[in-house]
């Protein structure tokens, strides 16, 4: 301390020697021997209180500096107007509509949308025949919706909490069966924390901006789920992508981030690999240790989304940890669904303690919504309890899928890109050209451009989403008609980073049996045949 | 000062404690108060001890006392083991005659048969909307707040560069380690790590049950100054004005829970998966469609959560090359989907018409940066009422101007809907407008109705393209059957439901808005209780929440406190200003013996100066209940120093105040 003060000993004599002629200039003004008077005897009778007005001063300037909504009116490109030519330009300015009325098509789209009528579950009723169906559509991958079990335990819950918390969870809308059921995700997938967010699709979109920000890096894959791109988006990290699901390429893009940041001699700054455990856009499934090895290796960190893995793969359905045999804890944040797996509702994050905590009080989507519903919450922790207990869930599920896989392998007019173990089941149609569909068994080019979220082969693309889209529409109306709820997957054309190529997605479920299934699935292959082949 | 509440950790005290000490003698005066605050602190825990180690453990609760309820509530008393009335808010003031007949819980929703406690929630039409003014508190407030800012800046800096040093271990997470970053540098956590997490104890407080009139706190304290924090295992019941329960409808009894039951066994608790691929239900329709009806547009959206609903349809509706205008107090998820949406976006002061329209002279005359185009559209973004302020959107200025600027006009209802106008349909209601002048009409079921998620309503064309167009559609998860029965029971029962007239049984679409819901707006297995069905108890409710808003206001602002916002808004800010009391006032809301738990913001929630507690009026409170926090912020008030809003002689005294209920609130 008493070094410092002697450090400061010049500055303080420049200051005194400013603040002399400061005071010669200020007495020069007028009025200002009141306002000298007033400091004078004001600093006499409590000398602390001059310092103290003095911040007062200072802070007022720096809050009149701050105004946040000064319009900018000193940019080099602003144009004086006169008040009549403003007001002309107003009277001229003729906005766009704020919608496009729907497309005949989209309409037609819009129409086709399934509605159910009732319960959800293996064989529910549609409002769009009245008839009675077979649902590959629906995300009941665990067989969960309509348990009567469950379904008493959310009475329950109802009659001791009412339905809606009414705040967020910072605000008196933290609940003890928020705070049971992030233990019970935590116990279940081995992580020392987990975080609750209220919608599953809020959820990765909130967790990146939590952590990625300006200047941090992110690696992520080329096909990732929309709500990783708007995260990703929001965030304003820097980005590069590797190509899907192909892991050298991350090596590559990984090295070439390191490369770079060695040319520039930047300094150290968060970084991140975010991919997903089963991917929503194809069911691939990413290779998790040797994912795991290689962020340790370039010291990432790891954002995985399992919104479709928790629930679906492993033994008793912890997703990809439980596949792979991996510890959870070694994936940094892991991104779950409740409401697709579980079949209830909300997301969550598991992972330590801090990054548990950093959430709580920076994720956008944690801090400024209401919580769960206390009844939700209540089911997913059943939920879990049905999954710890009853393996046979997962097996009837896993079986389930393989018995598809099995038939559909064998159709010749599709190809299949999701893993064999996904409990989704994307089915492209095969290109009559039989070119590349993936990446991978693609020539080996040059690598894509990593700034960009196109892949460099995006070019060869041959399929022409219209057409396509009809005619997956038309096997899906075909399966309908023979009694197999299916869909195709629903995309945002024109807001996606990369077109996915168009898909019908088939979401299996333990509810159904072997038997079901395969009745099911036999139909979808022979709604496929019949479309596709008249194409040829 | 006989106490109900657990131990309280000895933070208050010490919060406060390096403030006074460093500026020992300058601050004697202006600290006085916050002295005797202290000690007032203290007497009260030890007094708390005292009653702590007398209280005997209280048996199994009287069951007769649950008054004249209905048999149903006995559960609910029943899981309160340490049910007794000490705390005088488990059985109200005044017990019922004989005719009066309570449907609800009065821990959950207050018995109130005064009919003198109702008035109508209505702008008088041709009155200008009072702008909204910050009043300012004595200079010595704002200094020693500033300071104390300061302080606790100062203190922390020092404490991180001693700390840094001698005890590293603490700092792990902060600094880089084997190569990786750290996922938080200590810059941007300073404010969390060094001023959050000394009022802690405010925040993220676990609770259990309905969150209605009272809730039940599970009580906790924190052996490491904030660091963790344990939960004891007791419960404390309090009365509860914080959450954003305005019509009271967060109910584990009563018509709409009963029909939110029937949901679950008919629909269980999920339909499985997204709006576009097979996770729609028929009653999203009928939801949607009752909706519209409610809030008098052509067609609604809903979606399973309120801040998705703004984050991901306002991209949907502008991108590039058009202009968002958007109020400088702006929630949250519209910024974030503003941001998303890759649009301009341009702010203009809080509720301030001239700066708004100031601004659309010069963006419109301007066109776009740089190329000088035109815009595509220019979208306009504010509250119907702003959560921190309590303020009201200027609607009639705001269409005024829309007629000569042409923008479009999207009004988040999210804390109005339900809770203004004569008949709950939000703003456009109170200012007795059109609906359909405007939009874009967004609000969310978490408040007014008791459930969750949000809606977003417009003409049928812009819907539907939001509905195939907007994120949630294919991406994210439906509403859930229960949520969607709670917004259509509750909803229905403010609307009331016509009865079906046998002479025209075709004229069902009501001709004019607002209307009750006709009677094929609901499903078939849904029936209300009469009283909810008649719209009788949804116009109590409504009433109620006018007149306890109007109530707390004028009495806050009569005991001579500096609130913010418009009188008929339930939202009621309260300046407190300085950081430090911002703990005691919490602290000493809950620690009375009818303990009150509120809701304290400060930095970044609000500007730096303006820390305050918001009070959240429901429906659910009786006028005892206001009173109740009345007479607890006369008290606290006075020893934290917070009366700076009118001088002395214009102050009226909390009896007159109570007593004059019906006079303030008219007023
Ligand atoms: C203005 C506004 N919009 C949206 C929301 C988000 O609503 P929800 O809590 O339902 O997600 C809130 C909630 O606080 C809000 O105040």
């Amino acid at each position: 301390m008493e070094s410092a003060s002697t450090n400061l000993e010049p500055l303080f004599a420049f200051l005194a020697r400013s603040l002399s002629t400061l005071e010669f200039a200020f007495n020069k003004l007028p009025g200002s021997a009141v306002i000298q008077r007033y400091v004078k005897s004001s600093h006499q009778n409590d000398p602390g209180r001059t310092l103290l007005e003095l911040i007062l001063v200072i802070f007022a300037i720096r809050t009149l500096l701050q105004s946040r909504t000064r319009a900018d009116r000193t940019g080099k490109n602003f144009i004086q107007f006169s008040e009549k030519e403003v007001d002309e330009l107003v009277d001229e300015w003729t906005p766009e509509p704020l919608g496009q009325p729907l497309s005949a098509v989209e309409q037609a789209e819009l129409a086709a949308v399934p509605i159910i009528a009732g319960p959800n579950g293996p064989k529910p009723k549609l409002v769009n025949t009245g008839k009675t169906a077979t649902n590959l559509a629906s995300f009941n991958f665990t067989g969960l919706a309509g348990n009567e079990h469950i379904k008493q335990r959310a009475v329950e819950t109802l009659r001791k909490y009412g339905l809606g918390s009414c705040g967020p969870p910072g605000f008196y809308g933290t609940l003890d069966v928020h705070i049971d059921l992030e233990r019970d995700i935590a116990d279940f997938l081995g992580t020392e924390a987990t975080i609750l967010y209220s919608q599953g699709f809020s959820t990765i979109s909130s967790v990146i901006p939590a952590f990625c920000k300006r200047g941090d890096i992110i690696v992520a894959d080329r096909g990732v789920n929309f709500a990783i791109h708007k995260g990703i988006q929001i965030s304003r990290s820097t980005v590069r992508w590797f190509d899907h699901n192909d892991l050298k390429s991350l090596e590559d893009v990984l090295e070439g981030v390191e490369k770079e940041r060695r040319k520039r001699r930047g300094p150290l700054t968060r970084r991140f690999i975010i991919t997903e455990g089963i991917f929503e856009k194809d069911g691939a499934m990413v290779d998790l240790p040797k994912l795991i090895e290689i962020k340790y290796k370039h010291k990432y960190r790891l954002i995985l989304d399992e919104s479709f893995s928790f629930g679906t793969v492993g033994r008793t359905g912890r997703g990809l940890t439980e596949l792979y045999n991996v510890p959870a804890e070694k994936v940094d944040l892991l991104v779950g669904s409740t409401a697709t797996g579980l079949c209830a509702g909300g997301g969550f994050c598991a992972g330590s303690q801090t990054v548990v905590d950093h959430q709580r009080i920076n994720g956008p989507s944690f801090v400024f919504s209401a919580s769960m519903p206390a009844l939700l919450s209540v089911s997913a922790s059943e939920g879990i309890n049905m999954l710890r207990s009853t393996p046979s869930i997962l097996s009837t599920l896993q079986e389930n899928v393989r018995a598809a896989r099995a038939i559909l392998d064998r159709v010749d007019c599709i190809t299949i890109p999701s893993h064999p173990a996904s409990p989704i089941i994307h089915m492209y149609i095969r290109s009559p050209s039989a070119s590349s569909l993936h990446p991978s068994s693609a020539a080996p080019s040059k690598p894509s451009n990593p700034t960009s979220p196109v892949p460099r082969d995006a070019a060869t693309w041959d399929w022409d989403i219209e057409t396509e889209e009809r005619l997956l529409q038309e096997v899906v109306e075909e399966a309908l008609a023979q009694g197999v709820i299916i869909t195709k997957a629903k995309r945002l054309r024109g807001q996606e980073a990369v077109e996915p190529r168009p898909s019908i997605r088939l979401a299996m479920t333990s509810a159904l049996s072997r038997k079901d299934t395969e009745k099911a699935i036999n139909v979808v292959k022979s709604a496929l045949v019949k479309v596709l082949s008249k194409r040829r | 000062m006989p106490n109900s509440s657990p131990s309280p950790s000895p933070m208050a005290i010490n919060v406060v404690a390096p403030a006074p000490s460093m500026f020992k003698k300058r601050s004697s005066q202006s600290a006085a108060p916050m002295a005797s605050a202290a000690s007032y602190l203290s007497a009260l825990s030890q007094a708390d001890a005292r009653a702590r180690n007398t209280r005997a453990p209280t048996a199994t609760p009287a069951l007769s006392l649950s008054s004249s309820v209905t048999s149903s509530s006995e559960d609910t008393v029943l899981h309160d083991s340490d049910f007794d009335n000490s705390d005088g808010l488990s059985l109200p003031a005044r017990p019922p005659t004989s005719e009066q007949v309570f449907t609800t819980v009065h821990t959950e929703f207050g018995h109130c048969a005064n009919e003198e406690y109702r008035l109508v929630s209505q702008h008088t039409a041709g009155e200008p909307l009072p702008a909204h003014v910050e009043q300012d508190p004595p200079y010595y407030i704002l200094l020693s707040t500033y300071i104390s800012y300061l302080i606790l800046i100062v203190i922390g800096h020092i404490r991180d560069f001693l700390g840094k040093r001698f005890s590293p271990k603490f700092y792990t997470h902060l600094v880089p380690r084997n190569g990786y970053a750290p996922l938080n540098s200590d810059f941007d956590s300073f404010y969390t790590r060094r001023l959050k997490t000394r009022m802690d104890e405010c925040f993220s407080q676990p609770v259990t049950g309905v969150a209605g009139r009272t809730i039940l706190l599970l009580d906790r304290i924190s052996p490491d100054y904030n660091h963790t924090q344990i939960l004891t295992g007791t419960r404390t019941r309090a009365l509860n004005i914080s959450s954003y329960n305005y019509l009271g409808f967060a109910q584990a009894r009563g018509g709409c829970a009963d029909a939110v039951e029937e949901s679950i066994r008919r629909y269980g608790v999920s339909t499985c998966g997204n709006r576009l691929e097979g996770g729609s239900s028929d009653l999203h329709t009928v939801t949607e469609a009752l909706v519209a009806e409610f809030v008098g547009m052509e067609d609604a959206l809903i979606s399973s959560m309120g801040f998705a609903t703004n984050s991901a349809y306002i991209p949907a509706l502008v991108g590039k090359g058009c202009l968002v205008i958007s109020d400088e107090l702006n929630h949250a998820s519209i910024r974030f989907g503003t941001r998303l949406s890759g649009a301009n976006v341009r702010m203009f002061k809080h509720n301030d018409m001239r700066s708004l329209e100031n601004l659309l002279r010069e963006v419109i005359s301007q066109g776009q940066p740089k190329t000088h185009r035109p815009w595509k559209k220019i979208l306009l973004i504010v509250e119907g009422l702003y959560s921190m302020e309590g303020t009201l959107v200027n609607l009639p200025v705001i269409l005024e101007l829309k007629k000569k600027y042409k923008f479009y006009l999207f009004v988040d209802e999210a804390h109005s809907i339900g809770a203004l106008g004569p008949h709950g349909r939000g703003v456009a209601d109170y200012f007795g407008v059109n609906p359909r002048s405007i939009d874009i009409l967004m609000g969310t079921f978490t408040k007014s109705f008791g459930a969750a998620g949000g809606y977003i309503a417009g003409n049928k064309a812009l819907i539907d393209r939001l509905r195939i167009r907007g994120h949630l559609g294919p991406y994210a998860e439906a509403m859930t059957p229960p949520v969607l029965t709670q917004v259509l029971a509750s909803m229905a029962s403010i609307m009331g439901i016509a009865t079906p007239s046998p002479a025209d049984s075709t004229a069902l679409v009501p001709a004019s808005h607002p209307a009750p819901a006709s009677p094929s707006s609901l499903p078939p297995w849904l029936t209300l209780p009469p009283l909810l069905s008649s719209g009788t108890e949804g116009r109590s409710r409504l009433r109620r929440l006018a007149f306890n808003s109007r109530y707390l206001h004028h009495g806050l602002a009569k005991l001579g406190f500096i609130t913010y916002g418009h009188p008929a808004s339930p939202i009621v800010p309260l300046l407190l200003f300085n950081p430090g009391k911002m703990n005691m006032f919490h602290r000493m809301m809950k620690d009375r013996q009818t303990p009150i738990i509120v809701v304290v913001v400060a930095y970044p929630a609000t500007p730096l100066v303006t820390s305050r507690v918001r009070f959240c009026v429901s429906a659910a409170h009786t006028k005892e209940d206001v009173d109740c926090v009345l007479r607890a912020c006369d008290e606290v008030g006075d020893v934290l120093d917070l009366k700076h809003g009118i001088p002395k002689r214009e102050r009226w005294d909390i009896e007159r105040i109570v007593s004059s209920a019906v006079e303030l609130a008219t007023s």
